[in-house]
């Protein structure tokens, strides 16, 4: 992406509106499931048992922060930084549990319609959204904007969340693959 | 005026957005297919004796009048394959080329029983047509009572030792081999061995 297509109002618009819409999203996933997300949180086997409850608050209370954050106006890169943050952290925890050979746990990242086990395919994910929170953070440029702008911006975000969405239940079938590729039943 | 290039533009915005919807669609219809295509099992209803317990012990005459030991254990160690069927019943007739070959590549020696009811008169036409007069080909209703059939096709797989191993409603291949599978694995049905196997991930 070259910097004035990065820097142009009408993609920042559109990455500022689909980062918030992302974690408005994970975080309401969480909230809605506390219990489901503390356990894979315990999945994970890096905090001690009595840290696990306050984490499983603060990280989706971070991430509406986050959201809020992404959607004011000229708030500068502050928002966008601190998502890719976020991003980095669960990607570094994901890689350390990854490493201690917890593969199998879920990684409390996915939305409805079974668990995401940690896998290389969702550090590769993450890292995409990184750079492009990474592309969110960069001052945008001023234009005079028109009709068809307004329809960029708007189909820009959809198609964001739309792929989002498509990856993430490509994520869950994959795991499920996995598990049925086993021995599950053999009729020889 | 409107410039056609954004009008151009505007559309294959609206293209791919529809698009990355058909996208998101299908991936969740893998999913779904996912669930579907879970290996599934002969039926296992609630009637008659259950896996495991001693099958009920009944003297029959097969087809050309020699007397005939269902449930009983038997001395040569061979199982039994009890199949229930009708001549009225279709899928009954797609599964009798599958019975002898499932029969035969079982590690275990199998006897097939073919059991059935009502007047031979209405018998005698299919198994003339199906070649089934050097099968152990029985009409009893006492049978058919005796487990609690239901409905057809039905198999029951009695081991040596005269217990119900497997049984269930089939209507498949699947389902046939699912019985031996469900002897081999030593549980009552596919079902039980899924659930188990969820309980245990």
């Amino acid at each position: 992406m070259s910097a004035a297509l990065a820097a142009d109002p009408v993609v920042q618009a559109a990455l500022h509106a689909a980062g918030a819409l992302l974690f408005f999203s994970v975080a309401v996933h969480k909230l809605r499931d506390l219990p489901g997300f503390r356990a894979a949180l315990a999945g994970y086997g890096l905090l001690p048992e009595r840290a696990l409850r306050p984490a499983a608050a603060a990280v989706p209370a971070a991430e509406l922060a986050v959201g809020a954050g992404c959607l004011v106006p000229g708030a500068g890169p502050l928002a966008p930084l601190a998502a890719a943050g976020l991003l980095l952290l669960y990607s570094a925890a994901a890689a350390l549990a990854l490493a201690r050979g917890r593969g199998a746990v879920d990684c409390g990242c996915g939305g409805p319609g079974g668990p995401r086990p940690l896998s290389g395919s969702l550090l590769a994910r993450n890292a995409v959204l990184v750079a492009l929170f990474g592309v969110c953070a960069l001052p945008a440029a001023a234009r005079p904007l028109m009709w068809l702008d307004a329809l960029v911006a708007t189909s820009l975000v959809a198609v964001l969340a739309l792929l989002y969405a498509a990856l993430d239940v490509a994520l869950a079938n994959a795991a499920r693959l996995r598990e049925s590729g086993g021995p599950a039943w053999s009729t020889r | 005026m409107v410039d056609p290039l954004s009008v151009s533009n505007a559309l294959l915005w609206l293209a791919v957005v529809a698009l990355s919807g058909v996208v998101l669609a299908l991936m969740r219809q893998i999913g779904v297919l996912h669930e579907r295509i879970a290996p599934a099992g002969a039926l296992l209803g609630r009637e008659g004796p259950r896996p495991g317990e001693a099958a009920p012990v009944l003297e029959v005459e097969d087809w050309a009048g020699s007397k005939l030991l269902v449930g009983a254990a038997d001395p040569d160690g061979a199982g039994t394959l009890l199949f229930f069927l009708s001549p009225s019943c279709p899928v009954c007739k797609t599964l009798l080329p599958v019975l002898p070959s499932l029969c035969a590549a079982e590690d275990r020696r199998v006897r097939l029983v073919l059991a059935s009811d009502g007047p031979r008169e209405e018998h005698e036409a299919f198994v003339r047509e199906h070649g089934l007069e050097r099968q152990p080909y029985v009409l009893s209703a006492a049978l058919g009572l005796a487990f609690q059939v239901g409905r057809l096709p039905y198999a029951v797989l009695i081991d040596a030792e005269g217990r119900v191993r497997a049984r269930g409603l089939v209507n498949t291949r699947e389902h046939l081999e699912s019985l031996f599978e469900a002897r081999a694995q030593g549980v009552a049905s596919v079902q039980e061995y899924r659930a188990r196997e969820r309980r245990v991930a």
